[in-house]
């Protein structure tokens, strides 16, 4: 269970993290330039909702298809999550992050199911026409489909968060409510739901916790510092940077990443809001009006005169709980990713600190499924090499090595093992760093083939 | 399969002067039969000048070629034959350049399985280096 949740955090990771510089593109733009922003102006504003609602999940989509099937994996999961964003009127994040290696992998499906069987000279009119085909198929599929559950989803955190405010149990809100932020539905809560509640207290009262349930910044906070601590990699340096966007900006988007890397961290946003709420609620702590975005700057803002002690205290215990239950679900987490990340850094500092002519000294290991043969032109002596080495791994008895001859400026990248020309070990190295690379200086008898096979031997038998 | 895209062009002369010769010599038959533009040959030579000569498959035998992008109408394959042998770069002796032209990564992918046979037999080879007639190395390439 624990590999399972880590591996799907870790396929989620994968697609935003390396969007996380368009998350902070729009984070800004968002903070600076809406109404409520710290320099409103209504042009630059208009970019805000395209963005999210476009921008970023055309973005995860596309690197979630590239990671199952290249570059057309890529294109094709942009293609279907269309259907998803104007299916549904919330950014789609969830959406694209289904939709987008789905595709992909259905496309590899049928690539595979046709290849070999494409008549010569028609391959780019079947490549372009099948990928458009299939991706105007699920794009149509994906809007019809996902539409409905998004309304179900909508209307059943609804339900949730309407029956702890019926009996009075607010704190348990907070199971509603992260999830539901961190998918994005919780305008839909927030305005559709504990804003009029809000409001009708305010009237009678004059100030409300309900303006807070949601928009308290606390338990976010608490998940990007332990990022800050516990993190590896790309999330813990941008960690801190997400923080200030968050906290001060009140750009709350900037960490459901975050969490949707290690869903397990929703557990810690829930019992963070939850003891938020809990010291709101016992403080009697209001604002008198939504505090939008939520900032601490705007919480303060909005906040009624006799609340700040309160307001400030539930925040710093919403964040406080949140952080120390992440902390050691990152580390726990982590155990196994910080040892791969390790090596591979360990690896690429190697390599850098030796040249990258040096790369050969890497070795694929694990069983090699794909060798390419590179030259210049990708057409004759490594078409001729590949056709030598094909025969001496049927001879070797061992078969499901693919093996394809290529320019060598544009080797797959799912290829394991690249055997090029000495001359051309450079711009193989360049085109995929992280094949192992076996340089030849004749492609017909190369005496390294019979060591290649040796090695397959080890690997594949 | 090679026999019936080289058959009508081998070309069989005692010497060239250069290995840029040889190429030129040797892709002749295939720029008359229009399946290369004169990009082409130029494209081979710059690819053995900026590659060094990896094209040398073995010794004494050299497949120059460059990508489909630089001038290839059709697929084919042509040969010069010499009877002096003539030095690439690295003081690599050839005295056998066919001249390759692929209009795409897999349709000439027969024809170069077969030469591969061709070329990892040395008894043929030794015939191929020493033929004097057109027959004779249709014999070979048979």
């Amino acid at each position: 269970m624990k590999e399972k949740v880590q591996s799907f955090g870790r396929a989620l990771s994968g697609m935003v993290m390396p969007n996380i510089g368009a998350f902070i593109a729009w984070g800004l733009i968002t903070a600076l330039f809406i109404a409520t922003g710290w320099a409103p102006n209504e042009k630059l504003a208009e970019m805000v909702s395209p963005m999210s609602t476009y921008l970023l999940p055309l973005l995860i989509a596309y690197t979630g298809g590239k990671v199952v099937h290249d570059h057309r994996g890529g294109v094709i999961g942009a293609i279907a999550t269309m259907g998803v964003i104007v299916g549904a009127d919330i950014p789609m994040f969830i959406g694209a992050m289904i939709m987008g290696p789905l595709a992909a992998w259905i496309l590899k499906k049928f690539d595979k199911a046709v290849e070999g069987k494409t008549p010569a000279g028609f391959e780019m009119l079947i490549n372009n026409f099948s990928l458009g085909i299939i991706g105007a198929v699920l794009a149509c599929l994906a809007m019809l489909l996902i539409a409905p559950v998004v309304t179900a989803l909508n209307a059943a955190m609804a339900a949730g968060v309407g029956f702890f405010v019926d009996h009075g149990l607010l704190p348990l809100a907070s199971v509603f409510i992260e999830p539901a932020k961190v998918l994005f539905l919780n305008n839909a809560i927030n305005h559709g739901i504990l804003s009029p509640l809000g409001i009708q207290q305010v009237e009678e009262v004059g100030k409300s916790i309900f303006f807070l349930l949601e928009a308290n910044p606390g338990p976010g906070l608490g998940i990007l510092l332990a990022y800050c601590i516990a993190g590896k990699g790309s999330a813990k340096s941008s960690a801190p940077g997400a923080v200030i966007i968050h906290f001060f900006g009140g750009i709350h988007e900037i960490y459901f990443p975050y969490i949707l890397m290690n869903p397990l961290l929703l557990l810690a946003v829930m019992a963070g809001g939850a003891s938020g709420i809990f010291i709101f609620n016992l403080m009697g702590v209001g604002l008198t009006a939504p505090a939008s975005p939520g900032s601490i700057f705007a919480l303060i803002m909005m906040c009624e005169k006799h609340s700040y002690i309160g307001l400030l205290l539930g925040v710093a215990i919403a964040a406080a709980v949140s952080f120390v239950i992440a902390l050691p679900l990152l580390k726990f987490a982590g155990k196994d990713t910080s040892l791969e990340e390790a090596t591979a850094q360990k690896d690429s500092m190697k390599k850098e600190s030796k040249g990258i002519a040096d790369a050969p000294a890497q070795t694929a290991t694990g069983k090699i499924s794909k060798i390419a043969f590179a030259c210049d032109a990708g057409m004759g002596s490594s078409a001729m090499g590949a056709t030598v080495l094909k025969k001496k791994i049927v001879a070797a008895g061992m078969d499901g090595i693919e093996v394809i001859h290529t320019p060598v400026s544009s080797i797959p990248a799912d290829v394991e093992i690249v055997v090029t020309h000495q001359e051309l070990g450079e711009r193989a190295a360049h085109s995929n760093p992280n094949a192992q690379l076996i340089l030849i200086t004749n492609f017909l008898a190369a005496p390294e083939y019979e060591e290649l096979v040796e090695q397959l031997k080890k690997t594949n038998l | 399969m090679i026999i019936e895209t080289v058959k009508n062009r081998i070309r069989i002369k005692d010497k060239v002067s250069s290995w840029e010769e040889a190429i030129r010599e040797a892709a002749q038959p295939l720029l008359e039969d229009g399946c290369i533009h004169e990009s082409y040959i130029d494209a081979m030579i710059e690819n053995v000048i900026q590659n060094g000569p990896y094209m040398v498959l073995i010794p004494g035998f050299a497949l120059p070629h460059a990508r489909p992008e630089m001038g290839v109408e059709k697929t084919g394959i042509s040969c010069l034959k010499l009877n002096e042998s003539v030095l690439f770069p690295e003081n690599m002796e050839v005295k056998v350049v066919m001249a390759l032209a692929a209009g795409d990564a897999n349709t000439h992918i027969d024809a170069l399985t077969e030469l591969t046979d061709l070329l990892m037999d040395d008894d043929r080879m030794e015939e191929f280096f020493n033929s004097q007639t057109e027959s004779e190395i249709l014999g070979i390439l048979k």
